[in-house]
């Protein structure tokens, strides 16, 4: 990859660079190059998101249409529709959602409580939808039987096909009776034999859960020293042996 | 009273800076090297492709991809992401790019720009445009409102409006035939954020019509999206950058002439450096054990 030196894109490789090294800097020690740069990247983070927010809804949707912005008017001033007086309804929803501010109030905060109700409650209202849709359909593929049919248990893939649902099974009725606090349990019983194997049970899935963190690490580390060694330092010294291989 | 001494002690006393240097040497080195090793075909991945091939290319129906992933997704999300568009342009199946994540937004229009200028290389005699082989839709915020607006419109064009570079809805010939959810034929989601897959799931679909889902997460995520997949709610998976690999040797299979990617390198940098993590774990562990069999053998040694 060749890029022009002192260009924008040369710029840009080499500050991303610098930044990717400032935060590796912290493996060395706590510093304060690092945090410049930690605060630095929430900074940008957040500000990004504000303002696609702003670029991609509150101006097309609510400012232009508000204040005449979007319609084109011909070149002696007139439009060829007029304006459209349902759109005040727009301030409505925009006043009520700027009470949220008096939370900064102790006299007026009471009316910030006002829109949190109001948020709380369409969205509960969504949640009892939601939550349906996503849970039922795995409530209902829980119930398996234990049999397989139509598998072959002699070969290796259909006897852990075969034994698959019997494994699940039994961790799913072992893990929720982990869960079962509302009577005593007591030594030996079924109930308390099953609820240590369901503690193991979970014991392997939060296992299987560190694991699969530690792979997501490994996978940002990857693609940041790619970076690093693979652009940027072909970016800084195009003349280095990989980079002219 | 100086503390009692045993043979692999120093396994204890390791400095993290030097498993630091011996992890960024692991990875690095097959980076550097370009060396790889062949990824394991995976029953998910497997799954996506199919999903993908099942689909017809008379341009009646659109694949929507939400690709909410940022910076930080750029390892895992971004190779998944690669693969999917590459094999859709391929198909010459019409996509449509979505994202309610706002540090998204530049990746929405590099990535599908990125995939076809490497492939027209490739294939020189072929063409893919702007509006016609795909669209940006780019990023839609206000999350589970916005997807309840696509679901539920019996116009997609007054819900959308316009791309993500102004252009209306009308003048994009890829959207003529797209005017509600039945008329997405496959939604593609990869992120690695919590609670956006349950967002796209619990409200993407109507009474009678949902898409079928395939998905793209991190490896952080896996566990959590197999309950998906096992229940079928999702029918095909990405499992991190070995899922993007794994695909890689699906589309070099079904397309002969395509130059191999990065994911199956990455993957065997993750792969080197894992190893080296299990190595290290069996080595703290074997300090540990010496310590306890010392212990064991000669409890009455006085300390030095």
């Amino acid at each position: 990859m060749s890029v022009a030196p002192l260009s924008y894109e040369w710029w840009s490789i080499v500050l991303a660079g610098l930044c990717s090294l400032a935060i590796f800097s912290f493996l060395i020690r706590e510093n304060a190059f690092y945090r410049f740069f930690e605060h630095l990247f929430i900074g940008i983070a957040t500000s990004i998101t504000i303002m696609m927010t702003v670029k991609t809804f509150i101006w097309p949707r609510m400012v232009k249409p508000l204040f005449d912005l979007d319609r084109l008017p011909f070149p002696d001033g007139t439009f060829a529709e007029p304006y459209n007086n349902l759109n005040l309804l727009l301030l409505m929803p925009m006043a009520f959602g700027s009470l949220y501010y008096f939370i900064l109030s102790h006299r007026f905060a009471w009316l910030a409580q006002l829109v949190i109700g109001f948020s709380l409650g369409v969205a509960g209202g969504f949640a009892f939808e939601g939550t349906f849709n996503e849970i039922i359909p795995q409530i209902v593929d829980s119930f398996r039987t234990l049999y397989t049919p139509g598998v072959d248990l002699t070969t290796t893939e259909g006897f852990f096909a075969g034994i698959a649902n019997i494994v699940f099974t039994f961790t799913l009725l072992a893990s929720l009776s982990y869960f079962f606090f509302t009577f005593k349990r007591t030594d030996g019983s079924l109930v308390e034999r099953s609820s240590h194997a369901g503690r193991w049970m979970m014991m392997c899935c939060f296992g299987a859960f560190f694991g699969s963190t530690i792979a997501a690490r490994m996978a940002l580390l990857v693609e940041r020293l790619d970076f690093l060694l693979n652009t940027w330092s072909c970016t800084l010294f195009p003349f280095i042996s990989i980079c002219t291989g | 009273m100086s503390q009692r001494r045993y043979a692999l002690d120093f396994l204890d006393r390791l400095d993290q800076r030097i498993i630091y240097l011996f992890v960024a040497l692991a990875v690095g080195i097959p980076l550097i090297s370009g060396y790889s090793l062949p990824p394991t075909r995976m029953s998910t991945a497997q799954a996506f492709f199919d999903q993908i091939e099942k689909l017809s290319s008379t341009k009646d129906k659109l694949v929507l991809i939400s690709a909410d992933w940022g910076p930080g997704g750029v390892a895992e999300n971004r190779p998944q992401t690669e693969v999917a568009v590459e094999h859709l342009l391929r198909r010459r199946i019409p996509f449509a790019m979505i994202s309610t994540y706002a540090l998204a937004t530049p990746f929405l229009e590099s990535v599908p720009r990125e995939v076809i200028a490497r492939i027209e290389l490739e294939e020189p005699q072929q063409k893919w445009t702007y509006g016609v082989d795909w669209v940006n839709l780019g990023y839609r915020p206000n999350g589970f409102l916005m997807i309840q607006g696509l679901a539920k419109s019996q116009d997609l064009h007054k819900v959308l409006e316009v791309d993500a570079n102004g252009l209306q809805m009308g003048d994009i010939p890829l959207m003529a035939k797209v005017r509600t959810i039945r008329d997405v034929g496959l939604f593609i989601q990869i992120t690695g954020l919590v609670g956006v897959l349950n967002s796209w799931i619990q409200y993407f679909q109507t009474q009678d019509y949902r898409p079928p889902f395939v998905h793209g997460c991190t490896s952080i995520t896996i566990p959590e999206a197999y309950n998906f997949f096992a229940s079928s709610q999702i029918v095909g998976l990405f499992e991190g950058v070995a899922g993007a690999a794994s695909y890689e040797l699906l589309l070099n299979s079904a397309f002969p002439n395509r130059k191999p990617g990065e994911a199956v390198r990455n993957n065997t940098s993750i792969a080197v450096a894992q190893m080296l993590i299990i190595a290290l774990i069996i080595l703290g562990n074997v300090g540990s054990m010496t310590r306890w069999l010392t212990d064991r053998l000669r409890p009455s040694e006085p300390l030095s």
